[in-house]
C-alpha cells in the first residue's frame, strides 16, 4: 500500500491524478509522515529545476533569419506529394467517365430492344436479341425432359425464369452504377480522411 | 476570441508553409523558438549545442511539414523533433563534449545571503545531475519540467505509453532527490 501511493506522489505533484486515485492519496499523506517528507522533496527539487536561470540566446529574429539561409528552396515531400496528387485528382473524372460509359450503354440497349421489339430493325439485329427471352437454363432444361413436363409445371417454370431473366436484367443495368457510386464515395471519404478527418479521428477515439 | 484567431492564423501559417511558403515558416519559427530552445537547452546544457540542435530540429520540421497534420499541436511536434535533435547533436558532440561553465553557473544576479547561495549551489548541482540522467529520463523531466507538458502529451511525444512517462519521471525525479541528499549529508560532514 506504502510503495503503491510512493509510486504516485509524482503524479499528484504534477496534478495529474483525479477521482479516487486522487482521494486515496490525499488521504494516505494525511497518515504518513514518511510520504509527506518525499513528497516535499521532490517538490523541492521540481522547484529548484525550474528555478535555474537561463542564459542569453540568439534573438528570434536573428534566428530565423540564419535558418532562412539555410532552408532547402521548398519541403523535399512537398515536391514528391506534387507527383500523386494529379493522379489523385484524376480518380474522380476517370469514374465519372466510366459512369457516362454504362450508362450510354444502357441507353443504347434499351432503343436497341425497344426497336428490335417494335420490329423497326427488321432481321438485320436479330443476332442481338437471341430467338427466345428464355435463359439457358430454362432451355436446358426443357430439353432434358423433352416435352414431358405437365402444363403447370411448365408455367411455373417460365415464371421463374423470367423472374431470372427480369432480376439479370436489373443487376446488369444497376449493379455497374452501384459499384461506380461505391467507388465515387470511397474516394470522397479518403480526400477528407486526407484533408480535415485525421485531426478528428483521435478526438473520437479517445471520446 | 483572441485565442481563436491567433489558433487560425497559426493555421494559415501552417497550411502556407507546407506549400512551401518560407515566410510563413519564418514566422513560425519565431513564434516558437523560444519554447524549442529551452527545451533543447536543458537537455544539452550549453548554449551553443542548443542553438545547433534548435537550428537541425527547425530545419527537419521544414523538410517533413508536409506530413504534418495541421489542426494538432505544432509545438508539441515540434518537441517531438527537438528532443531527437538535441540527443542527435549530443552524441555527434559527445566525444569532444565539455561542460561549458559559462552556462552552468547560476546567475550571479542573485544576492549573496547564505541561504541563497546554498540554493544557488543545489540549483547549479541539479542541472548537473540533470545532464547526468540517462537519455529517456532526461527527456521526460525535460519536457514536464521545462516543456510544461502534461503526461499524456509527454506520451504522445516520445511515442511511449503514459505508464513509462510515470516510470521514467519516478526514476528521475528520485534520482536528483538522491543527489541532493548527499549533498547535503556532505555539507553536514564538512560542518562536523
Amino acid at each position: 500500500m506504502h510503495e503503491d501511493m510512493r509510486a504516485l506522489l509524482n503524479a499528484y505533484l504534477d496534478g495529474e491524478l483525479h477521482g479516487w486515485r486522487l482521494l486515496e492519496v490525499q488521504n494516505h499523506l494525511t497518515s504518513c509522515e514518511s510520504c509527506r517528507n518525499e513528497l516535499r522533496e521532490l517538490r523541492a527539487v521540481s522547484d529548484l529545476l525550474r528555478a535555474a536561470p537561463l542564459p542569453e540566446f540568439t534573438p528570434a529574429e536573428r534566428f530565423a533569419a540564419n535558418l532562412a539561409l539555410r532552408l532547402p528552396r521548398r519541403p523535399l515531400k512537398a515536391q514528391l506529394q506534387r507527383g500523386p496528387s494529379l493522379t489523385w485528382w484524376l480518380a474522380p473524372l476517370a469514374l465519372m467517365g466510366l459512369w457516362f460509359f454504362v450508362q450510354t450503354l444502357i441507353w443504347l440497349t434499351t432503343v436497341l430492344s425497344l426497336a428490335l421489339s417494335g420490329g423497326l430493325l427488321g432481321e438485320s439485329f436479330s443476332w442481338i436479341s437471341g430467338s427466345a427471352a428464355q435463359s439457358n437454363l430454362f432451355a436446358f432444361l426443357m430439353n432434358l425432359f423433352g416435352g414431358h413436363l405437365g402444363t403447370a409445371t411448365q408455367s411455373t417454370l417460365s415464371l421463374l425464369d423470367r423472374l431470372v431473366l427480369f432480376g439479370n436484367s436489373l443487376i446488369n443495368q444497376w449493379f455497374w452504377q452501384a459499384i461506380v457510386a461505391l467507388l465515387y464515395w470511397l474516394w470522397m471519404a479518403v480526400w477528407w480522411l486526407r484533408t480535415r478527418g485525421r485531426a478528428f479521428l483521435p478526438r473520437l477515439a479517445r471520446a | 476570441m483572441a485565442l481563436v484567431k491567433t489558433v487560425d492564423t497559426e493555421l494559415g501559417l501552417i497550411e502556407q508553409a507546407q506549400q512551401g511558403d518560407r515566410n510563413a515558416f519564418g514566422e513560425l519559427v519565431r513564434r516558437h523558438y523560444e519554447s524549442v530552445v529551452h527545451v533543447v537547452y536543458r537537455m544539452c546544457g550549453e548554449v551553443q549545442l542548443a542553438e545547433d540542435a534548435a537550428q537541425e530540429a527547425f530545419l527537419r520540421a521544414w523538410i517533413n511539414l508536409p506530413s504534418f497534420e495541421p489542426r494538432a499541436n505544432l509545438r508539441n511536434w515540434l518537441y517531438r523533433i527537438a528532443v531527437n535533435a538535441a540527443l542527435d547533436v549530443l552524441r555527434r558532440k559527445s566525444e569532444t563534449f565539455v561542460e561549458d561553465e559559462e552556462t552552468l553557473m547560476v546567475s550571479d544576479q542573485m544576492p549573496g545571503p547564505e541561504e541563497t547561495l546554498i540554493r544557488k549551489e543545489q540549483v547549479e548541482l541539479l542541472q548537473r545531475a540533470l545532464r547526468n540522467l540517462p537519455e529517456a529520463s532526461r527527456s521526460v523531466l525535460v519536457l514536464r519540467e521545462y516543456g510544461e507538458l502534461s503526461y499524456q502529451e509527454i506520451a504522445s511525444v516520445l511515442d511511449i505509453p503514459i505508464g513509462t512517462v510515470m516510470s521514467r519521471l519516478n526514476y528521475a525525479r528520485n534520482r536528483l532527490r538522491e543527489v541532493l541528499q548527499s549533498h547535503a549529508q556532505e555539507m553536514e560532514n564538512a560542518h562536523a
